[in-house]
């Protein structure tokens, strides 16, 4: 093994030879240093290989022939080989990514690169206190001078605030150490931790100190706008460079130091890190600079990072493994996005749109993104589960709550980020730069930075005691589309669609019967709608992989069997869900709102698993049976109210009119029929294993009875005074929803059966009728119904489908929707809750509401002069709903081949009350539906009726569009005097004091305060050198009160 | 005599510290951290100082046999010589950010420099 001294050595000896070097030798300079840099990083690389693979331990490496305490010793083990190769690669990776600075700056900036790096390393490996304050100071002042490559003028001031600070952090930490020296009588950390019991009052102060000023090395909230002023106006490759590297070598010499402490020390790096955790994250919301932003990002997570090194204790065995994940991905992440940064001329957020030139650049945005947040397959996705569930069991519950809300902001202002990359346009300037140049050299070194992102995250899953998530099938099959992304779209669809139905061929044998109508549903339907997808022309870049994200989560969700693995599918189908959504042209805040709900949801879904885990690191889903009963009611509430984020219950559901409406045509059906699904799949997991749970003597099934009654009933009142023919079918979603929920909450036999049949029914006409009015949207270029008229004999195909759509959700004869109502108003006969029965009565005819101005706006009535020569919808999005309409006709028919098996699957769980399936006819308690003998009856009646109106059709009068008289005036707004504008203008007199939006007015209000708290808040970094400093030294006092407050 | 070396030492520290805080001109509040260093590094050799004991320095006076006995505590001075080196980096580069940053602005006045905040 090559001595780790070769890495300072290699980097001071190659330091000291560039100033040896003509100052004109630039270019053999420049060799210099990366040659340096990359020995250093094939050193530290060498010994992780020697840890990982030969098995080797750590050592101590010795200097001037003395063993501590009477000389410095470096150690050199498993984390320090990672993060001594992290800085290393990190220090090349930017010498690459400098090239042209430093060819300009010359020698003397290479220098103080490698300074910096083997500084970094030295804080990494040494274990004398002294040796540690030495290679501090080496890194600021090598800091100072790598904030002045940038071009930017205002980095002076900001390495100047740097310097008054690190003055103040020298001498905290020289006073301290002098007196850690005096009480313990060395200066190695080992001994000091050794003599820890001897450690008295003074010696705690001295401790104190030294602590303090590693600590606010690591930019604290709020003594940090120092470090957020460097952010903003360093070179975005030393930036990378200070979040990256700076944090992990200072992060690891806290977690060295906190050897020396005893009790209360660890609680102080937690307080410490949880306030700066929550804090910069929720000011960083109302950042529209982008550097500035990924500061108080940087900040952020290295306060998470901090908080976890405080819980040392808790996290036992698994400690490196997620303080490794959350660091790494940290670094990784915000060094990606800093090097991405130095791509975009312009400072604010939506400049970043320019990315959109590059694909690629958009991916990594993404990796870096979801590394950041801790998605799956990413390190910090492992990290979070273990972290939560030992945090959980030790009953640190507060702790979590910080945790997890911080997270999820973090979630909201990188997805928003994301959301303007994607959508907004870039601005004047840049789009006059156009194309922009997009250095090779500096899209390898990001390049690397995914890789690696990527790298890691099957790393983490390969150490975690779980399945890789890297190495699912599903997931693989969905990534596999990055590859192809160059191929045409049409290929790509078939592929998608083969997959998908291979998929099901593959697996189907294994599934039982409720898999089996969801696995048909998820997989069988999701290839029926990507039948539309081959209208689209062109590559469609990034469609497929996120769609088969989507369709990847939710295989693997139906057949998850632990909680692990249920969380993994849940936030993978979230995810590309996500990315599918936002590719509607207006959907840029829906999107947004879709993942916070989300996202917010799966984190109650982690914590609800958490709580129920109970110290396992994963259950069995079964054993949510057998959940403590003091626990058992929290957990219902959490996991529910996850899963109710995805079903859209009342309260939880504004994301969802906007998501669905403002989606791509054939995306619509997608989110609509098949991705709310999963939301119900989710509840009837957790109802089948926990069933009917008290929450202090409240029957929460009951609870979810009325949310379930309440979500029918308002989702259709809302659908009702829609103009937009989408958002009326994503707001009836809502409703359609509610029964579902309603349905389980019943919590018998025919409720089960009905919901059941919802799953089923919901897919086939939500979806067909999201692509006729797409189809519709499409030729006549506007989703308003009021606009629309006549389309009738013009699109007859498209009509045909929304009727036979719109008699099957409304329930009535013949078609299979009639059959759930008549399984619904058995179930309700035999349940005993009246008033929310009352409620779903009440929200039938309101459907037909709704439903009729479909029929009576689109296609009835008078053809718009400009719509004169539209064609029938285009041919791929008629081909799946003309198979909706057989198969809504065959269902109507023989509803058997589905609902028998059901009923079966049901049997052991609810044993009573199922239904008799003799022959064609079906019958209950109640009474008895026969499908073949309505399916007639209604034929029959229907086609008298046809004959009689066309015998009375030579009666008819035409009336011309032009018979009209009109008024001599011209209104001022055209459509208040169309006869279907506002068309329920009484029912909204009468009932719309229920439609007011008080839910979208609480979510607003609570977004609003937050990001007004984050815009006074953030006032405090006034920008000027002495306040900071006052910061700092009033942190260091209050952090000392707290402490011998005995707060702690 | 310790003491009054610790005390002066810690006066110091205090007189750098609030010196850099109260002074807006950016070359005063480089010499108030000059002071606050200085007081360290009284603190530092202080704190190794041992009433009655002479200066660690193997001559003829003081043996290899019984330096343990009558030489002060070395380590404080060897750290003190290298804060005191870093001291003078560290003041070094203040002041030529000082310089740099007169340059740009045409003054010395730290409240004018807040191009960068919140």
């Amino acid at each position: 093994m090559v001595s780790t001294l070769f890495i300072i050595a290699g980097g001071l000896g190659a330091a000291f030879l560039l100033g040896l070097l003509r100052e004109e030798w630039r270019g053999f300079a420049y060799g210099v240093t990366l040659a340096a840099l990359a020995f250093m990083s094939w050193v530290a690389g060498s010994w992780l290989w020697a840890f990982v693979f030969d098995g080797a331990v750590g050592v101590d490496v010795f200097t001037a022939g003395h063993n501590p305490p009477f000389a410095i010793n470096l150690r050199m083990g498993l984390p320090e080989a990672v993060l001594v190769l992290l800085v290393n690669a990190m220090g090349l990776m930017v010498g690459v990514y400098l090239k042209g600075t430093l060819m300009r700056l010359g020698r003397r900036a290479m220098a103080v690169l490698l300074v910096a790096v083997l500084a970094l390393c030295g804080i990494i490996l040494t274990r004398d206190i002294f040796n540690l304050f030495v290679f501090i100071e080496l890194t600021a002042i090598s800091t100072a001078g790598l904030v002045l490559l940038s071009a930017d003028a205002r980095a002076l001031g900001a390495g100047f605030k740097y310097l008054v600070i690190s003055q103040i952090i020298s001498i905290l930490l020289l006073v301290g150490i002098i007196f850690a020296y005096h009480a313990t009588g060395t200066l190695n950390i080992d001994g000091m931790a050794e003599a820890s019991v001897a450690l008295m009052k003074g010696g705690t102060l001295a401790f104190f100190l030294i602590l303090m000023a590693l600590i606010v090395e690591l930019k604290p909230f709020p003594a940090n706008g120092w470090a957020l002023d460097i952010y903003e106006s360093a070179h975005p490759a030393f930036s990378a460079l200070f979040s990256a590297a700076f944090s992990a070598a200072m992060l690891f010499a806290v977690d060295k130091v906190l050897l020396i402490g005893g009790e209360p020390w660890p609680k102080i790096a937690t307080g410490v890190g949880i306030v700066t955790f929550v804090g910069s994250n929720l000011l960083a919301l109302s950042q529209t600079n982008d550097r500035r932003l990924l500061g108080y990002s940087s900040v952020a997570q290295v306060g998470l990072v901090l908080t976890v090194i405080g819980q040392r204790a808790v996290l036992g065995e698994h400690y490196l493994f997620v303080v490794g994940g959350i660091l790494l991905a940290h670094s990784v992440a915000k060094a990606g996005l800093f090097w991405v940064s130095g791509l975009v001329v312009e400072r604010q957020l939506s400049a970043w749109a320019v990315l959109r030139q590059n694909p690629f650049l958009v991916f990594a945005f993404a990796t870096f993104m979801a590394l950041l947040i801790g998605l799956p397959p990413f390190p910090g996705f492992y990290a979070k589960w273990e972290l939560v569930h030992a945090l959980v069991s030790e009953g640190r519950l507060a702790l979590v709550v910080f945790i997890l809300f911080g997270a999820l902001l973090e979630v909201g202002y990188l997805f928003r980020w994301f959301g303007y990359i994607i959508k907004r346009e870039a601005s004047v300037e840049s789009a006059m730069s156009k194309p922009v140049a997009f250095l090779p050299r500096k899209l390898v070194v990001i390049g690397v930075g995914v890789v690696s992102a990527w790298g890691l995250g099957y790393i983490w899953g390969a150490l975690s005691d779980f399945a890789n998530v890297l190495q699912a099938l599903p997931v693989l099959f969905a990534l596999s589309f990055l590859a192809l992304e160059g191929l045409p779209a049409k290929l790509k669809n078939t592929l998608a669609i083969v997959g998908l139905v291979a998929f099901f061929a593959i697996s189907y044998e294994n599934y039982n019967q409720l898999q089996l109508i969801f696995g048909a549903i998820i997989l069988i339907g999701g290839a029926v709608i990507l039948l539309a997808s081959y209208e689209t022309h062109g590559k469609r870049i990034g469609f497929y992989p996120s769609a088969m994200l989507m369709y990847a989560g939710l295989a693997m969700l139906i057949v998850a069997e632990d909680s692990f693995s249920f969380f993994v599918a849940w936030e993978i189908l979230t995810v590309g869900s996500y990315f599918l959504i936002l590719r509607g042209k207006f959907s840029e805040p829906h999107a947004l709102s879709y993942i916070i709900f989300s996202l917010g949801g799966a984190f109650a879904i982690l914590a609800g698993f958490a709580l129920a885990a109970g110290g396992a690191p994963r259950i069995p889903l079964e054993a949510l049976a057998q959940v403590p009963a003091t626990l058992a009611p929290w957990v219902f509430i959490l996991l529910a109210i996850g899963f109710m984020t995805k079903t859209a219950a009342i309260g939880l559901h504004i994301w969802l009119p906007g998501a669905h409406a403002e989606a791509e045509t054939d995306v619509s059906p997608m989110v609509s029929g098949i991705l709310l699904k999963a939301g119900l799949f989710g509840l009837m997991v957790l109802l089948l294993n926990m069933g009917k749970t008290q929450f202090y003597g409240v029957e929460l099934t009951y609870v979810l009875l009325w949310i379930g009654a309440l979500s029918a009933l308002l989702g259709n009142l809302m659908a009702i005074f829609q103009e937009d023919a989408k958002r009326l079918l994503a707001y009836s979603s809502i409703g359609q929803m509610g029964y579902a929920v309603f349905g389980l909450a019943m919590m018998n036999h025919l409720g089960w059966l009905m919901a059941l049949m919802f799953v089923i029914n919901h897919y086939v006409y939500k979806s067909m009728l999201f692509l006729s009015v797409g189809g519709i949207a499409k030729r006549t270029g506007t989703r308003d119904m009021y606009r629309m008229g006549g389309l009738i004999a013009l699109m007859p195909l498209s009509f045909i489908a929304v009727l036979i759509g719109i008699i099957a959700v409304s329930g009535v004869p013949p078609l299979s929707g009639f059959g759930g109502r008549w399984i619904f108003y058995n179930a309700i006969m035999t349940a005993d809750a009246r008033l929310p029965m009352i409620l779903i009565f009440l929200s039938g005819p309101v459907a037909f509401l709704y439903l009729f101005r479909l029929i009576h706006t689109i296609f009835l009535g008078q053809l718009k002069d400009e719509h004169r020569r539209l064609k029938e919808a285009p041919f791929w999005i008629v081909v799946p709903q003309m198979i909706y309409v057989v198969f809504l006709l065959g269902f109507a028919v023989f509803p058997g081949l589905a609902l028998r098996r059901v009923d079966a699957f049901l049997n052991p769980y609810f044993p009573n009350g199922g239904l008799n399936w003799e022959g064609l006819t079906i019958s209950s308690d109640f009474g008895y539906w026969s499908p073949v003998s309505i399916m007639i009856t209604i034929g029959v009646i229907f086609a008298t009726l046809l004959a009689w109106l066309v015998y009375l059709n030579h009666n008819a009068q035409k009336v011309k569009q032009f018979n009209i008289v009109f008024a001599a005036e011209r209104p001022y707004r055209p459509e208040t005097t169309h006869f279907a504008w506002n068309f329920f203008a009484p029912y909204r007199k009468a009932l719309g004091f229920m439609v007011q939006p008080f839910v979208t007015q609480f979510w607003d209000g609570l977004t609003g305060s937050l990001h007004h708290t984050a815009q006074f808040t953030r006032k405090l970094y006034t920008g000027n050198g002495q306040t900071y400093a006052f910061h700092l030294l009033a942190f260091v006092v209050v952090v000392y009160l707290i402490l011998v407050g005995g707060l702690v | 005599m310790v003491y009054v070396a610790l005390i002066t030492g810690f006066l110091l520290i205090l007189m750098g510290l609030y010196g850099a805080l109260t002074n807006r001109n950016i070359l005063r509040m480089t010499v108030a951290f000059s002071i606050a260093s200085t007081g360290t590094h009284l603190v530092l050799v202080a704190v190794g100082y041992i009433p009655g004991r002479t200066a660690p320095i193997l001559d003829g006076a003081v043996t290899a046999a019984d330096a343990s006995l009558r030489i002060i505590d070395p380590v404080p001075q060897a750290l003190v010589l290298t804060a005191i080196v870093i001291g003078l980096g560290v003041t070094a580069l203040m002041l030529t950010y000082a310089y740099k940053l007169y340059e740009t602005k045409r003054t010395l006045d730290i409240s004018k420099y807040t191009d960068l905040k919140w």
